[in-house]
């Protein structure tokens, strides 16, 4: 038996949840991009300030993170406060783990790769374009999806700092209804959907791009 | 507040949480190490079905968040007749989930065990009992400790959502601080580097034991 109108709220809880990853993954991207070319900088102090990142986020729970960044908001209005909050720091988050994924990638690309395109005389841009960019992706497909379907069982945490989602709208129910095992079995199947859907989609994704002529060969 | 003066003030009543996450996690890394050789076990041993039970509680467990188990067992055991310290829900729900990851990197690794040695073990005598106690677990364990370094860090962090069930570990403590003080930089910057420190001697402690137990 399941509460009435509980179905409903889940399924909006979890469409928060996976606007809030969907967010999330957007901007870490980005994020992570930029943090991926501050890695291989000449600079050695950007790659010192990468490692730094790198290490703090990794090493610090999300959810203190998440705390910290809460309660660093105060001026900010209460009812959108934790959703800027939660958005930044899911931001923060992944975007830290897709710049290893990333640098891992460029790593993985085998020398005479750099070599050929040096030697063809390409401009940065281009080399970028042409060379990294597509073997990157192909690459780091398989970890980047991961980390994707991280984040999606991450935004949970940011039930705790009152973002409205997935799990907190399970909790809420639960304290009106005490239908302890239905809500949250309910729930589990919500998450199982979105994470295990974002898993199978990164497989096609990669048939997709294995597909192109590019045998995929690494070093 | 200056942040010497505030370490001055409050570092003393840190160490309570300290200690809840500490010990927290070592006893749920332990248990979540013994669970997954548990799961090896039995996706080696029980047949295609054995198999297919451990994957689906795999796959269960690494499609779901951590705190969905946490809140299961907080709120549910009680309920069932079972009422437990939220400290014991809370370890067991991390050793349920971390136990599944356990024991796909374990798996991983059995498949770098050298096929030879099955037919040496059998050629002794072993039964399958004392083939995967004395011959697959050894090494398995060896060959998974960088591994196995990772998901205890991954657990260790994940202490931290205990909070949420009223355990009073660091993050708790920096909570309590923060509503008590007014502070909440402060209170968690603070458990942000314990946090950093712990899970750095973690990672420096199994890179040591990788080396001391790698033979070739």
């Amino acid at each position: 038996m399941i509460p009435p109108g509980s179905l409903a709220l889940l399924a909006q809880g979890a469409a928060v949840s996976l606007l809030l990853a969907a967010a999330a993954i957007v901007g870490g991207t980005v994020l992570a991009i930029v943090l991926a070319a501050a890695a291989f900088s000449r600079i050695a102090a950007v790659r010192a300030l990468y490692r730094v990142y790198v290490y703090i986020v990794r090493g610090t729970p999300l959810l203190v993170l998440a705390l910290l960044l809460f309660y660093a908001m105060p001026a900010l209005d209460l009812r959108t406060g934790p959703y800027i909050a939660g958005t930044l720091v899911l931001i923060i988050y992944t975007g830290a783990l897709f710049a290893e994924v990333f640098r891992g990638g460029v790593l993985a690309i085998p020398r005479p790769q750099w070599e050929s395109a040096r030697s063809l005389g390409l401009p940065p841009v281009a080399m970028f374009r042409k060379i990294v960019a597509p073997l990157v992706t192909r690459y780091t497909l398989p970890p980047y999806v991961n980390v994707c379907v991280m984040t999606v069982k991450a935004s949970s945490v940011l039930s705790i700092i009152s973002v409205w989602e997935l799990t907190l709208a399970a909790r809420e129910i639960i304290e009106r209804t005490f239908a302890v095992f239905t809500i949250l079995g309910l729930a589990a199947a919500f998450y199982f959907v979105m994470c295990f859907g974002i898993d199978r989609l990164g497989r096609r994704v990669e048939r997709r791009l294995a597909l192109r002529g590019f045998a995929g060969e690494r070093a | 507040m200056s942040f010497a003066r505030w370490v001055s003030i409050y570092g003393s009543t840190y160490w309570t949480g300290l200690a809840w996450t500490a010990f927290i996690a070592l006893w749920a890394s332990f248990g979540a190490v013994v669970w997954g050789c548990v799961l090896l076990l039995i996706r080696l041993s029980a047949g295609r079905w054995g198999a297919r039970g451990v994957d689906a509680y795999v796959q269960l467990f690494r499609n779901t968040p951590v705190l969905l188990p946490i809140y299961l067992i907080y709120f549910a055991f009680p309920m069932i007749g079972l009422p437990w310290p939220a400290v014991v829900c809370g370890g067991l729900a991390l050793i349920l989930q971390n136990g599944a990851y356990i024991s796909e990197v374990l798996r991983g690794s059995v498949n770098a065990i050298d096929r030879v040695q099955f037919d040496a073990a059998r050629s002794l005598g072993l039964a399958p009992w004392g083939t995967f106690r004395k011959v697959v677990l050894p090494q398995v364990l060896v060959y998974s400790l960088p591994a196995l370094g990772n998901q205890v860090v991954l657990l260790l962090k994940d202490t931290s959502l205990l909070s949420a069930i009223s355990i009073t570990e660091l993050t708790m403590q920096a909570k309590l601080l923060t509503e008590q003080t007014g502070a909440a930089y402060e209170a968690f910057i603070v458990v942000a580097l314990l946090y950093l420190v712990l899970v750095s001697s973690t990672e420096v402690l199994f890179r040591v034991a990788h080396h001391a137990v790698r033979w070739r």
